[in-house]
């Protein structure tokens, strides 16, 4: 179920009325059912994975805590990530090897054998929304029970809620288990403070994602797939449009799942804070898709030795953190390129800090430069193959004649997007609007409003980390 | 939301987004009050030869030639069908000018490729707008997607699976479908060349003929749904309606597929004509009325048709029309 959906605006309520009506103790009886038939709305065939994940972690948690010999532990830790992993390389990195299939399989003059046929387009066709999202939340928390710092759930229902929570589900933040689950517990009292930034979140979420980034799609998709045609400055426009449609997209998704989960009186960690206003590309990688740059950084990056190692060994470290994080949004070299273009920039920036010739360089200009190199980042992750990156680098500079046609009200969206994420720089959009006298909170609102009804996007452009 | 909605119309953003999304919409509440005649028809009704014809003139507009005292208005867009105009017939007010509604009805729309077809999604956006409902909720629900947004890979997963188990029945004598499925018919069809290789090119058009018209009709299709709705809706407003069968190239069928697969387009529009002849409906049967040398498409399956072809179907219309203006008390001048 998408959060932009008329299914998902009736879902919502339904689920939170219910919800304070049930006592707390029963209340996962509600609440996993609901995440399964939001999932499920999709294909049905998804609850089918989640169910395989989520049963596989919770029998290995239990039998890895209860298992006293190590061998008998990392044989079953070695279970949890082969099947984990297993399923995510099997839907997502088997077709990296592999074309995509015809889509008119049945097709009698497809080249692929009609079995091979069938089943290259069964793993399209099943590759379910969010795998890596669940997959790694359910990893962490095996790798939790591994390492001994938390308890397994005894209780498969309140489990399986953990792996499936609706609002966080399909797109993160991915959460910790020593975060989620007490919260999942607890019996939370209807809140009006918490509705009302719930709503807050929701709505700034909504506007964010439905128009800045569904208005910007349709230029950014114009210019990637046709960049000989536009003008240099169109071809500018698409290219940095790009980065400022994948962070609404992305935020604007968060914000809405924040903001559901807080009408449960659930907090969900920030996924995203102002990262565009970063002075460095580690303060970005602190302000970007923070819950799953904190899980690299924590089972990753630290049980690599992080920085406790040889100057070498952490540069390897670095490159192979980034390299994976980037091969975790997809199965494609391009994703890979732009971690490794992250990782690049990440040891020039600790470079410069250790030899010292960045330390004389002003804020604005440090700032400017992460965001040149994270906009450049950008083209590899958008581009549709690695083979059109020089082709579109070059429009950059000798173009087409043709240019956008964009409608005013999109500059002013946009314009509004920008000076709303200024203004958002160390505060929460919620908090912000909080603070405020009554008559410009009401303005806000409206205004928001306006903009969702009459100038959202039109053209159906769903939320891009789906696809991871 | 009134106040909202009320700037929305007022200050011009509908009118941009109908122009973008929806052109169709501005066309019918314009013409509904100049017009006794609204003809609904997709690209078959504006496309001509290139090199053939020296009239470039529409199916809307030959019928129009036999009626000089009925004001013709035509609603014309590629691609569409039932499903598309039964909300822009929706929109026609009581009591408009309109007398008669034609509809084009296209067989093919009927059939699975059509229904699962890519295009579906544009469309159904378009039929969001026309729903009557205040404009700024249905510029939101399309926002919200709240129309037939499956995308492409669903859709074709539909299809295959019809064509995969939807089988073909036949009481009729010397008509017997084995292979019974379309997509068992399709793999079968062979056409070898006298040196026994087989000849893809023509194999590929009869397989196509296949999947556009191997299909039996029945009350579940979703465009019959469409179409009775249509009726519907004329008998409550008191229009005349009119369905226009378009012909299909039923020569081809049977010379590349053969005489099952015409049995089925026969049947498929003895039901249509059984289902839309009443008081306040005609259906013209135009299915076999023009010959398979008047499409303009040689080698695909459309309802493209030179200006013989237009005219042929041009004329059937207006006999339909004449017989029915001739059994009401209005006189109007008529032109051979």
């Amino acid at each position: 179920m998408l959060f932009t959906s008329v299914a998902f605006l009736i879902f919502l309520p339904c689920v939170v009325l219910l919800y304070y009506l049930l006592p707390a103790r029963h209340r996962w009886l509600l609440l996993l059912p609901a995440s399964y038939l939001f999932y499920g709305w999709w294909k049905v065939e998804f609850l089918v994975l989640i169910l395989f994940s989520t049963l596989v972690d919770y029998l290995v948690s239990r039998s890895m805590y209860q298992a006293r010999s190590m061998i008998k532990r990392r044989l079953l830790l070695g279970v949890s990530l082969l099947s984990n992993l297993g399923l995510l390389f099997l839907f997502k990195y088997v077709i990296m090897f592999t074309e995509k299939p015809d889509p008119m399989i049945l097709n009698i003059y497809s080249v692929d054998h009609p079995i091979m046929g069938m089943i290259k387009y069964g793993i399209y066709y099943a590759i379910p929304v969010g795998i890596s999202f669940y997959t790694f939340q359910t990893l962490s928390y095996t790798i939790d029970v591994y390492f001994q710092r938390i308890e397994p759930e005894k209780h498969f229902g309140r489990f399986a809620l953990f792996v499936s929570f609706f609002p966080q589900l399909v797109a993160g933040p991915i959460e910790r288990f020593s975060h989620l689950m007490p919260q999942l517990k607890a019996d939370h009292r209807f809140n009006y403070e918490n509705v009302r930034n719930a709503f807050r979140l929701m709505l700034y979420g909504f506007f964010i994602k439905m128009c800045v980034a569904d208005n910007i799609a349709p230029l950014v998709d114009a210019v990637y797939t046709n960049p000989n045609t536009y003008t240099t400055l169109s071809n500018w426009i698409g290219t940095l449009g790009f980065g400022f449609q994948i962070y609404a997209d992305f935020a604007g998704y968060s914000l809405i799942a924040q903001g559901a989960s807080l009408l449960l009186g659930i907090q969900l960690m920030d996924n995203f804070r102002t990262p565009y206003l970063s002075t460095n590309i580690t303060e970005f990688w602190s302000r970007w898709h923070i819950s799953l740059s904190t899980w690299f950084r924590d089972y990753l990056y630290i049980p690599l030795g992080g920085n406790r190692v040889a100057y070498g060994r952490w540069v390897l470290n670095i490159l192979v953190v980034f390299a994976v994080s980037g091969l975790w949004h997809g199965a494609d070299w391009k994703f890979m390129v732009w971690g490794l273009i992250h990782g690049a920039m990440y040891l020039l920036q600790r470079m410069g800090k250790q030899t010292g010739w960045t330390r004389t360089m002003p804020l604005w200009l440090s700032g400017l430069l992460t965001f040149i190199g994270v906009q450049f980042a950008w083209i590899f992750f958008r581009i549709d193959g690695m083979e059109g990156v020089s082709d579109h680098l070059h429009n950059l500079l000798h173009a087409g004649t043709q240019s956008l046609q964009i409608p005013p009200y999109v500059w002013l969206i946009i314009g509004f997007f920008i000076l709303s994420d200024w203004i958002l720089y160390n505060t929460r959009v919620d908090r912000w609007i909080g603070s405020k006298p009554i008559w410009l909170r009401w303005i806000t609102y409206a205004w928001m409003l306006w903009c969702i009804a009459a100038w959202s996007g039109v053209t159906n452009h769903p939320f891009i980390y789906f696809q991871f | 939301m009134t106040a909202f909605n009320y700037w929305y119309v007022n200050a011009g953003y509908w009118e941009d987004d109908l122009d973008q999304y929806a052109s169709m919409l501005p066309e019918v509440l314009d013409k509904q009050d100049t017009c006794d005649v609204l003809y609904f028809g997709e690209s078959s009704n504006f496309s001509y030869h290139p090199t053939r014809d020296s009239l470039q003139d529409r199916i809307s507009d030959f019928i129009s030639y036999g009626f000089p005292e009925l004001r013709f208005g035509t609603i014309n867009s590629s691609a569409y069908h039932a499903g598309i105009y039964l909300p822009l017939i929706e929109r026609i007010r009581s009591n408009s000018q309109v007398e008669f509604v034609i509809v084009t009805l296209n067989m093919r729309t009927l059939d699975q490729a059509a229904i699962y077809s890519e295009l579906e999604s544009a469309l159904q956006q378009s039929a969001r707008f026309y729903k009557p409902a205040p404009a700024l909720i249905n510029r939101l629900l399309v926002s919200l997607h709240y129309y037939d947004d499956r995308d492409a890979m669903e859709r074709d997963r539909l299809k295959w699976q019809e064509w995969t188990y939807d089988t073909l029945t036949s009481d009729a004598p010397g008509i017997a479908f084995e292979p019974n499925t379309i997509r068992r018919w399709c793999e079968t069809i062979k056409f070898p060349n006298a040196d026994g290789i087989d000849s893809m090119e023509k194999r590929a058009l009869a397989d196509h003929y296949i999947k556009a018209y191997a299909f039996e009709i029945d009350e579940e299709n979703p465009r019959i749904k469409d179409l009775d709705q249509i009726v519907r809706v004329c008998a409550e407003r008191k229009f005349k309606l009119v369905f226009n069968l378009l012909a299909e190239n039923v020569e081809y069928a049977d010379s590349l597929v053969g005489e099952n697969l015409v049995w089925l387009m026969r049947k498929n529009r003895d039901y249509l004509k059984q289902r839309y002849n009443s008081v306040d409906v005609r259906l013209v049967d135009n299915l076999e009325s023009v010959a398979g040398k008047h499409y303009t498409d040689q080698n695909w399956t459309t309802e493209h048709y030179d200006q013989v072809g237009r005219q042929i179907i041009a004329r059937n219309v207006q006999d339909t029309l004449r017989n029915w203006l001739a059994q009401t008390e209005r006189k109007i001048k008529v032109i051979r």
